[in-house]
């Protein structure tokens, strides 16, 4: 598929309820500018988010996917964010070592109070989703898919 | 009327013309049916690891398509090129014919299986030599014999003794008069590896096992309940209806089943009418031997041995026959 | 070979007509040659009925969740591989070691490809062992296959799992003999959350093979099942592999199926795991 000027990337974010999303507001609340094409999906926990989520969203057009949550060590949850960063790390190998761009699928630790660095995060993943153009590996509007 | 197999290219060209062309081909390492792209098909060997049933029945076939709103719009798909089928053999043949009858002949006409039936043209080639668990002459067929196929090309050595058993084949036949002459073929030696001891009476008395829960358990013990058998075999014809929808387009389909899923028997509210192994399998095995002759009068199995082949626990439907035939006649 | 085979024989018998156990697992053959499939033998007198060659290829241990509350113990014939199966199941909280009676058989490989790169031919975990222990080998590398690949370029990657993916028949053998696959209800099976989409096609294949790569891969415990199943010859055990070779880099050395108490790579957590997330 040619990248013509119009098109946009569409980034699916799981934000954590705790960190990222109180983050993703502040950023809000402080008008702060960032790229409109991520989508923000609220989850109680980093590691609510399930390895299938991620490959379900690519596979229904997502071009990229961020995972984000609150540091390791400041889970609401003691501990949940901590198994997030071993499933992760792991799926971003299988993702490349299956064919797609590892790029497309980040994970980020962002806090409530660093609505900057959500700010910037985003511009960065959707300066570099850009770049890499559609997904098609993962796309099943691509394929015969019914 | 006969034909040299050297001219089988010149044939299949003709073929080809304006039509889709399915011959049996290596795909990515699995023969199968493909779409012939010039080269010489591979008629010799073992029958194609996947049936030809998918150029019929496909895998997944859309059915229509939906758009909601205020006004539903539903719109009708269809999908049935030209197609001609060259190669199969006669067990591929005959499960065309089961499928005939299921979808065309017995009660209702399935217009997607119809449309595309009549619209194939079946060219059968006898069959070449026998796999290693092939036993179509058990279920009554003839390995240099295909009555089903609109045309037959019959025998071994280098020519092919060419019939038409249809109008369709007639005409077809018609076009092919520069390459045919006249002249006798000798018949096929191909003959099946196993012959397990298959017969109407034990069709009939096969149902009479249904209670013995011992024997069932015995012969189901090792089955993981995988859909390979099902997938592999030619005559399988069991789908299940299901929608595809992004936002408020989308379309029904329908895809292949097995029996041997946990899904297929699970009714609405929980209920499984078929909860374990056993069940499943007996089923499987009585509607291919049995249930399926008291409705349509012959039996659901070819003796293709496929899913001998490929079942992950070396089940084997040709020694369950044997099992059962020695406790029917004791 | 022999001398196991009698030795099996002999110890069935025993334990079936002392009444110790309810049923034996094993292989008996199967028609024709070189064919073996798995036995289940319930009366003394049809001991002899076991056998144990070379074609003894099938996995015994998973039929262990075909019975989860059997009425006695049940004896299974069990190499190197069943018996980090049966640890899998054990550590997994599947089956219950009082109901196992584990009849262990040294192998020095059979006819699967998988068993050159075994590195535990020997049981794991037994109640008796047959005959003398296999030597031992480790003149292999784990990880091979996937080296091999991951030389090959991302678009080469692409497309090679494009075409081994479209070519799946979703047939489920792969779940279905894993002894890592064991939840109750698979989650392709529940068709109405729309998890796995019915159609038969490279995408909802994918998202199968990969989906259940991730469920299984940090619990695998490299029988090669799944490949040898495969009626479509499909690498399957290449997911897998990937991922164990990164729990081995990111986590220390990691083989599963060794102890009947192992937490999963993914199931625990380390406060200074690698982290490159920032």
């Amino acid at each position: 598929m040619p990248v013509n000027e119009k098109w946009m990337p569409k980034i699916l974010a799981f934000c954590c309820n705790w960190c990222t999303y109180t983050g993703a507001d502040l950023a809000g609340l402080n008008r702060m500018k960032y790229p409109a094409n991520v989508r923000v999906l609220r989850v109680p926990c980093s590691s609510r988010v399930s390895p299938q989520f991620v490959l379900r969203a690519f596979q229904k057009g997502c071009d990229g996917v961020m995972v984000c949550g609150c540091h390791p060590g400041d889970c609401h949850y003691t501990s949940g964010n901590y198994y997030t960063r071993r499933r992760f790390m792991v799926l971003k190998e299988m993702l490349e070592f299956n064919g797609i761009e590892p790029e497309r699928f980040q994970t980020r630790w962002i806090s409530g109070s660093e609505a900057g660095k959500f700010r910037d995060t985003v511009a960065e993943v959707s300066e570099i989703v850009t770049k890499l153009g559609p997904n098609t590996a993962f796309n099943e509007r691509r394929a015969e898919n019914v | 009327m006969r034909l040299k197999k050297e001219d089988l290219n010149k044939i299949l060209a003709l073929l080809a013309k304006n039509r889709e062309l399915f011959v049996p081909g290596q795909v990515r390492g699995i023969k199968q049916f493909k779409l012939w792209d010039g080269e010489t098909p591979e008629l010799d060997g073992e029958n194609t690891v996947l049936p030809p049933k998918d150029i019929l029945f496909p895998k997944t076939e859309k059915m229509y398509a939906y758009k909601t709103g205020t006004e539903t719009e539903i719109s009708e798909i269809v999908d049935a090129p030209e197609r001609v089928i060259f190669g199969i053999r006669a067990c591929d043949m005959h499960s065309i014919e089961c499928m005939d009858s299921v979808f065309i002949r017995e009660g209702y006409e399935d217009s997607f299986y119809a449309r595309r039936r009549a619209k194939s043209l079946i060219v059968a080639v006898a069959c070449p030599g026998a796999g290693v668990n092939c036993f179509c002459e058990s279920m009554g067929l003839d390995p240099d014999a295909a009555p089903g196929a609109d045309i037959f090309l019959s025998g071994g050595g280098e020519f092919y003794g060419v019939t038409a058993n249809t109008e369709k084949g007639e005409t077809e036949l018609k076009k092919w008069t520069q390459y045919l002459t006249d002249g006798d073929v000798p018949k096929g030696e191909a003959h099946c590896s196993l012959a397990p001891a298959m017969s109407p009476e034990l069709s009939e008395k096969l149902t009479g096992l249904f209670d013995d829960d011992e024997f069932w358990q015995e012969v189901t013990e090792p089955c993981l309940q995988c859909g390979t058998c099902s997938f592999v075999c030619p005559t399988c014809y069991c789908f299940d209806i299901n929608q595809s929808s992004v936002g408020d387009e989308g379309v029904a389909f329908r895809c292949w089943d097995s029996c041997m899923f946990s899904d297929y028997n699970q009714n609405a509210g929980g209920h499984n009418t078929r909860p374990t192994k056993k069940q499943r399998l007996r089923n499987r095995y009585l509607h291919k031997l049995a249930y399926f002759n008291e409705r349509h009068g012959m039996e659901l199995c070819v003796g293709c041995g496929r899913c001998i082949n490929k079942c992950p626990a070396h089940l084997d439907i040709a020694e369950f026959i044997d099992k059962a035939a020695e406790v029917c006649h004791d | 070979m022999s001398d196991i085979q009698s030795a099996l024989h002999k110890r069935a018998r025993a334990l079936l007509e002392n009444g110790d156990v309810e049923y034996v697992i094993g292989w008996e053959n199967a028609r024709g040659e070189n064919k073996t499939r798995p036995a289940f033998i319930r009366r003394a007198e049809d001991a002899e009925r076991l056998v144990w060659n070379r074609w003894c290829v099938n996995s015994t241990a998973k039929y262990l969740l075909h019975d989860r509350w059997p009425k006695g113990k049940i004896a299974i014939c069990a190499r190197g591989c069943d018996t980090r199966a049966i640890n899998r199941m054990l550590s997994d909280g599947q089956v219950k070691r009082e109901n196992i009676y584990i009849l262990g058989i040294p192998c020095a490989g059979v006819e699967n490809q998988i068993c050159r790169r075994c590195a535990h031919r020997n049981p794991l975990v037994y109640d008796e062992l047959l005959g003398e222990p296999a030597e031992e080998k480790t003149d292999f590398d784990r990880f091979e296959k996937v080296k091999e690949m991951q030389a090959m370029t991302l678009e080469q990657r692409r497309q090679m799992w494009e075409d081994e993916f479209t070519k799946c028949i979703r047939c489920y053998a792969c779940r279905n003999v894993c002894p890592a696959c064991n939840c109750r209800e698979c989650y392709a099976d529940q068709y109405r959350t729309g998890w796995q989409g019915k159609q038969f096609n490279a995408v909802e294949n994918r998202v199968y093979g990969l989906t259940r790569a991730y469920h299984v891969g940090d619990r695998c415990i490299e029988c090669g099942e799944c490949e040898r199943v495969c009626p479509m010859d499909l690498p399957i055990m290449l997911q897998t592999g990937r991922m164990l070779m990164e729990c081995n880099e990111l986590f220390g050395q990691y083989e599963c199926g060794l102890s009947d108490d192992e937490t999963p790579a993914l199931g625990t957590y380390n406060l200074n795991d690698a982290d490159s997330f920032g």
